[in-house]
């Protein structure tokens, strides 16, 4: 009974409901009858043959335990984070799980499948531990994960390239996308801190720098900068241990962090200007100095705000890093286009293979944008 | 303030106590903070521009001839034998044609999913939710790859869709069929945009004058029939013969196909308009709907109190107050369609991007070409931000 009463109130309104509902009926069957005629009718095994290369490119064999080490620390500290950030709900899980899955779905070897199942494992190990621990609420807890963010996040950089790591000129695939938006983001973002505190600051040198800058970068495309990489960049960096001539991607790497700076300088202004005067009162009667202040008081209300917002740029910054394709480096975009042109077998199949790249870009940022809401929703519970 | 500053200096004894005085005195260490400052940041300019002398400045390359051809022109006239300055220009051109296309038809698809999102109807919601989270999560260039390949996919020339002889659709472009004129006619369509702007200040005007209650004849009639006077005394004045302009397909002695007429829709820039429009869309929709949402409930219930139909409620009581909260972001995602639109280098559209990107292949000068872009895009913002601005004021003065 009750499904009817649902369906004559949600699809069965009046006339001009029906008559929609009929429309929509034909469209939504019209979209996926193309789409499922186009997915079962067409060979797949242009994915299968070239899974390692979309993924990390030319990456040597021998050498993929490096992104593989990479690939786990970096997850196993990201579980910790959430675990001691906050609480999954069963639901949101479910739903990443199903998310996740349509990528296994498509690359999964035996070899890779026990190989993320081991981080899988650990993953949940360390986000139960730290979520245990934060209910022990021991105040240690924040200095372990803070410690062995910033232990790790070098040591990660070590691992791709010292010891006889491969060249940078090797890395590709996927692989490049993410680190490519990873660095950006990571570097980006004390930069923005900066460029917000010198923006909202009263010292009108200051504060006249971080606008020009701000709006500089944020006035041209990202495209735009990107040839500034290419082009301009190494006459602009010192001679010392020949630094005018590192790789294309490197480059890419420094307009994009200065690029995802500028945008988070805004974002974080925003979240400087949502603190109500009072909380900087409060500091001054309290005796507290200015820097005390911002490190105490204002930074930490501030950057509770804006972390869905940060969210959301690395998300725009992580699909824009698409846009290295056309600066020629191999990353997941190339590939893609390029498998078509360059195999024989899968020639003209471009098609095929754009959408599995899409597939891929699509995958991490819908999982991302699901978490940034449901941080948002959390954030508006606790006010 | 710096008297007093002095005088506290001078009276200290001692060097200690003096550099004491002055660490706690507010206002000199905002100074010399600054002054620190700037001196590092002039040393660091200085860097910079004895570096930026090490590569070819100046601007002087793009007076000499362009020898490179365009695929699409608009408006204004280009040949290879014309200065870069002539191709650069063009670009800027073709970039506002498809920002300009692009924000009106990305601004209505918005406004349209934004509706249907809060819709009733639970598949007509679905639909447009579908739809932001798939083109909202995934990259503006492969969505504008995929369309190029999509409309490549059309039959080749030789057996064109025509759609019974109104239209052509090949590979090669869409041809839509339009109402054209011989001669004068794009004079006459910029003067009845100006008639239909200098009518609607009319209208405004005059109801003004209404609400003085000065005796006057219906406002809103009195501008349509200003609109159409203006509009058929110009139509016989520059002796305009409409016609409808069918594109037509012919193949001549040889076999060739030779489509001509109509409105020409090229796979480039279909390619880069249903890119920019569908990915735009998306974020107008998002906001279209957070709009409307944090609108309080009691405006829709009102307005249904007072037996209002569906549409009156949206046209007069919803979106007038939802625009309001609106028009920011919306302005920000004009910019960022406009910025969008330098990805058609991808896909060999000749905007702003791909010409200068063309010329720095020619002649080199990377940097003042760079410099160019960034000019160009800040003043195109500026332009757009204006706009808003300006309708960001009326829209807020409504009401009030």
């Amino acid at each position: 009974m009750r499904i009817v009463i649902w369906i004559k109130e949600n699809l069965l309104g009046s006339k001009i409901d029906i008559l929609m509902t009929l429309i929509s009926a034909y469209f939504i069957y019209f979209i996926a009858s193309l789409f499922l005629n186009f997915v079962f009718t067409t060979d797949w095994t242009l994915i299968q043959v070239n899974r390692k290369i979309l993924l990390v490119g030319l990456f040597p064999e021998e050498q993929l335990w490096r992104i593989w080490t990479v690939f786990s620390i970096f997850s196993i500290l990201i579980s910790a984070t959430i675990g001691y950030l906050y609480k999954l709900k069963l639901r949101n899980s479910i739903f990443y799980i199903l998310i996740l899955i349509i990528p296994f779905l498509i690359f999964t070897t035996m070899n890779l499948l026990v190989n993320v199942l081991i981080i899988l494992f650990f993953s949940i190990i360390s986000y139960s531990v730290f979520y245990y621990l934060k209910e022990k609420k021991l105040k240690i807890t924040s200095r372990i994960l803070l410690l062995s963010w910033l232990i790790f996040l070098p040591t990660l950089f070590f691992i791709l390239i010292l010891f006889g790591g491969p060249k940078v000129t090797l890395w590709g695939g996927f692989f490049v996308n993410l680190i490519l938006a990873v660095i950006a983001i990571l570097a980006g973002f004390p930069l923005g801190v900066f460029l917000a505190l010198g923006r909202a600051s009263s010292y009108q040198v200051i504060k006249l720098v971080s606008i020009i800058f701000i709006e500089t970068f944020r006035g041209a495309p990202l495209i735009a900068w990107l040839f500034f990489a290419w082009f301009v960049l190494p006459n602009f960096l010192p001679n010392l241990f020949s630094l005018n001539d590192i790789n294309l991607v490197i480059r890419a790497m420094i307009v994009l962090s200065l690029f995802s700076s500028a945008y988070i300088a805004e974002v974080i202004r925003g979240g400087l200007q949502s603190i109500p005067k009072g909380q900087k009162e409060a500091a001054t009667a309290l005796g507290l100095n200015s820097i005390q202040e911002l490190l105490f008081i204002v930074l930490p209300q501030a950057l509770r705000v804006v972390i869905p917002a940060i969210v959301s740029t690395f998300i725009a910054i992580f699909k824009d890093t698409s846009l290295v394709f056309i600066l020629g480096i191999t990353d997941l975009l190339r590939i893609g286009r390029l498998i078509p042109e360059q195999q024989q077998e899968f020639y003209g199949k471009s098609i095929e293979t754009l959408l599995v790249v899409a597939l891929l870009f699509w995958v991490v940022s819908i999982v991302l944008s699901q978490v940034s809401r449901s941080i948002e929703e959390r954030l508006n519970v606790s006010k | 303030m710096i008297s007093n500053l002095l005088k506290q200096f001078k009276s200290q004894t001692t060097t200690r106590k003096k550099i004491e005085v002055l660490k706690y005195d507010k206002s000199f260490r905002k100074f010399f903070i600054q002054f620190l400052f700037s001196i590092f940041m002039v040393i660091f300019l200085f860097y910079l521009i004895s570096r930026a002398f090490s590569l070819e400045l100046g601007f002087g390359h793009l007076s000499s001839r362009a020898g490179f051809g365009l695929s699409h022109t608009f408006i204004v006239e280009y040949t290879s034998n014309d200065s870069r300055w002539g191709a650069y220009f063009t670009g800027v051109v073709n970039t506002i044609r498809v920002s300009l296309v692009g924000i009106f038809f990305a601004t209505l698809l918005g406004i349209v999913m934004g509706l249907a999102r809060l819709s009733k109807n639970f598949l007509i919601s679905k639909i447009s939710a579908g739809y932001v989270e798939f083109l909202r999560n995934t990259p503006l260039l492969i969505q504008i790859i995929f369309w190029q390949l999509v409309l490549l996919q059309l039959p080749q020339i030789s057996n064109a869709l025509t759609f019974g002889g109104i239209s052509v659709w090949s590979n090669r472009g869409i041809l839509l069929p339009i109402i054209s004129s011989v001669e004068n006619g794009s004079l006459w369509v910029l003067i009845l945009l100006l008639t239909l702007i200098a009518s609607l200040f009319l209208r405004s005007y005059l109801h003004k004058f209404k609400e003085e209650n000065v005796r006057i004849f219906s406002p809103n009639l009195l501008s349509v029939i200003f609109f159409l006077i203006i509009g058929i005394v110009t139509y016989f004045i520059l002796g305009i013969d409409l016609r409808s302009d069918v594109p037509t397909l012919q193949v001549n002695e040889y076999g060739t196909y030779i489509q001509s007429g109509g409105f020409a829709l090229t796979p480039e820039f279909a390619a880069i308009l249903f890119a920019l429009v569908l990915y735009t869309g998306t974020f107008i929709t998002e906001i279209v709907r957070g709009s409307i949402q944090s609108l309080p409930i009691g405006q829709t219930e009102a307005a249904q109190a007072l037996g209002l139909s569906t549409y009156q409620r949206i046209t007069l009581v919803i979106l007038p107050q939802a625009l309001r909260s609106i028009i920011p972001p919306l302005t920000n995602q004009y910019l960022n369609l406009t910025k969008n639109s330098s990805l058609s280098v991808a896909i060999a559209y000749p905007d702003v991007f791909m010409v200068s990107r063309t010329i720095m292949n020619n002649a080199g000068h990377a940097l003042p070409m760079l410099f160019l872009i960034l000019i160009t895009f800040l003043s195109l913002s500026l332009f757009i931000s204006l706009f808003m601005n300006i309708l960001n004021r009326r829209v807020t003065r409504i009401g009030t």
